[in-house]
């Protein structure tokens, strides 16, 4: 690589980097102003508008009921991805290959789709506004992901080393613990993370499915602004990406993002 | 692979016997009544194509299949319907099917881990294995760090380090490079005569059949051809299936005259039955191989053996090949390099020791 192409690819990795991130920066930034309307760049600076997120309980809730049915979607999906995974890798069943095609094709709908169609459907089943029907809409959107993710993990493990295992004396179930939870375990880490991510940050089908009294974060904040456009939503905009850094910092720490999401670190010889 | 492991220290154990072995597999019987006995600390080898059933007769006998029929014992243990973690066989694959997420001390010490060996133990017992497989250095590494040979010795020292009652090997050498598949069949042949235990070897490949087994048996379609030493089942092929699999043969077209004798176009050649001697007067066949052909200047045949004119001889380095028109067909003969050689258009006689053909009945 020559010098001139090396400067050139270091300005476009610069550019995009700025794209990217500049929104956020914009947001972050005009949390802090002292105006009460929303601007940029910020005049002022206060602390003022995060003591407004925390003194109204209705944004406080919302988080807990956001992060609530995050974690149970992730959990869930981990869950129903593993036996998903290998129930479509291993047997060979009646629908296999539409339950298959379902799963792929679930990529494609349009969110939007998803929340009228889910709206009718669970007013139909007479099924109130709960935690518990967020859930199912959001696990809709993120079981496809979690049994790709695995299936991947799975397509990647020799059924040798199984049978190895097997024959130096591992029951089934300490096979499964030993050689095949191994090779899934980041399409199942990566599945559980990115269920949290997709449900934590849905606002689309939430809209559908949520009532007055429960309102996730994303929903709150987008009806808050139709009323109050103040510097109250970019303060929680602001707290939503610290709590999504730490999120990815812990998981770093522990599992390593790259490797979430396939990516081979592990050095040659 | 250095020597650690003490020669016969251990029990003679490993007697395999099945018993009318069957499996269907998507409604074909891939297996139809195989019998195998096998001696303690025998190398036996199930060699033939793909498809012939082999590889199922050793997932049979590691527990992977459930036999549809027959009796499968170790040592006089019924073990036909026991799970494979409950067998002890230590097996070797042709994709090594190490486990990628354990270094390989860890993966060699898995096996001592399923019987609560205790730290120390595995320690002592996973050094020892590898030093003996030439891998003393290479605990702490990864699968993906070593090469195709490493690997494939440290599946080995993980499926011996249990000191299993039978060594099963599916293919174990078919993903090596040839030169390292030459010298790594003879390092396991080697060492599993030196630790005595019964290897069971599935392969494709005749010459490192040939090359490493006590006994060779030579299946096709689901049953065993024949069952027998490398030299009886090269040089003395029981069916024309066994004769074409293993190298090049002459096949000649007779008459059973009773004993070893055969008439074959009017001249009387001589070979060695094959199990009982088809009666005198039946349809035979003489499988003889083209490294045993000899090949006499003249026509004088003392009344045995084929007389004939030299076609073709090639010289192809290893060997000479000379093709003999005979009135029983062409007869390919394989001379060693300081062979008198004939010229094309000479009048021969081709001959073998009896000892060195086979006589089996023609259908």
């Amino acid at each position: 690589m020559t010098r001139l192409t090396r400067v050139l690819g270091g300005a476009f990795a610069t550019l995009v980097g700025l794209f990217l991130i500049a929104p956020v920066a914009v947001t972050v930034a005009s949390s802090l102003t002292a105006t009460p309307y929303v601007t940029f760049p910020p005049q002022g600076i206060t602390l003022r508008w995060y003591a407004e997120v925390f003194a109204k309980p209705e944004f406080l809730s919302s988080f807990a009921l956001s992060a609530g049915v995050a974690l149970a979607a992730a959990a869930v999906s981990a869950v129903v991805g593993l036996a998903g995974g290998l129930a479509i890798h291993r047997h060979r069943f009646p629908g296999r290959a539409a339950l298959e095609a379902t799963l792929s094709g679930a990529f494609a709908v349009p969110t939007i789709v998803l929340g009228i169609g889910l709206l009718q459907w669970f007013a139909q089943m007479g099924l109130a506004s709960s935690p518990v029907t967020l859930l199912l809409a959001h696990l809709v959107l993120t079981v496809p992901y979690a049994v790709r993710l695995v299936l991947a993990g799975l397509a990647g493990l020799d059924r040798s080393a199984e049978k190895a295992a097997a024959g130096l004396g591992a029951p089934p179930f300490l096979v499964f613990w030993h050689v095949t939870l191994p090779a899934v375990r980041g399409g199942l880490v990566g599945g559980a993370f990115f269920a949290f991510i997709t449900s934590f940050d849905d606002l689309t089908v939430a809209l559908f499915v949520v009532t007055t009294d429960l309102q996730t974060l994303p929903v709150r904040i987008f009806n808050y602004m139709q009323y109050d456009y103040d510097p109250t939503v970019t303060a929680i905009g602001t707290l939503m990406v610290l709590f999504a850094v730490v999120a990815v910092v812990v998981i770093e720490r522990f599992v390593g993002v790259a490797r979430l999401f396939g990516a081979d670190t592990e050095e040659r010889s | 692979m250095t020597a650690t492991t003490p020669a016969g220290t251990q029990p003679r154990r490993g007697r395999l016997r099945l018993d009318g072995v069957r499996k269907v597999l998507g409604g074909k019987e891939v297996v139809s009544a195989v019998d195998l006995e096998t001696e303690p600390g025998e190398f036996l080898t199930l060699l033939g194509p793909s498809g012939c059933g082999k590889t199922t007769t050793l997932n049979m006998i590691a527990g992977h299949l459930t036999a549809d029929g027959g009796l499968i014992e170790v040592d006089g243990r019924d073990i036909t319907a026991i799970p494979p973690h409950r067998r002890s066989m230590g097996m070797v694959f042709q994709s090594y099917a190490l486990f990628p997420h354990m270094t390989v001390a860890d993966n060699v010490a898995f096996g001592l881990r399923m019987r609560k060996a205790g730290a120390a133990e595995r320690r002592r017992r996973v050094a020892d294995v590898l030093e003996t497989v030439g891998l003393d250095g290479m605990a702490g590494r990864h699968p993906r760090q070593l090469s195709g040979g490493q690997q494939q010795r440290a599946a080995l020292a993980r499926a011996l380090v249990i000191q299993p009652d039978l060594l099963l090997l599916d293919e174990p050498f078919s993903n090596l490079d040839a030169q390292l598949r030459v010298r790594l069949r003879d390092e396991v042949a080697a060492l599993q005569r030196r630790i005595g235990t019964t290897a069971i070897l599935v392969t494709h490949d005749q010459e490192e059949a040939l090359a490493v087994s006590d006994r060779i048996a030579v299946m096709a379609g689901g049953v065993i051809h024949q069952l027998g030493r490398p030299q009886e089942v090269y040089l003395r092929p029981a069916t024309d299936f066994v004769a074409q699999f293993i190298g090049e043969v002459n096949a000649l077209d007779g008459v059973a005259t009773g004993g070893g004798s055969c008439e074959v176009a009017g001249q009387r050649v001589r070979a060695t039955p094959v199990g009982d001697p088809p009666a005198e007067g039946a349809r035979a066949r003489v499988y003889v191989r083209p490294e045993v052909v000899r090949v006499g200047a003249g026509t004088d045949t003392e009344g045995e053996g084929l007389r004939g004119t030299v076609r073709q001889t090639r010289f192809l380095g290893s060997r000479i090949r000379c093709v003999v028109a005979t009135s029983a067909g062409e007869v390919t003969a394989a001379l060693p390099y300081d062979a008198r050689v004939p010229r094309e258009g000479e009048e021969v006689t081709c001959s073998w020791r009896p000892s060195d053909a086979s006589l089996a009945a023609r259908g």
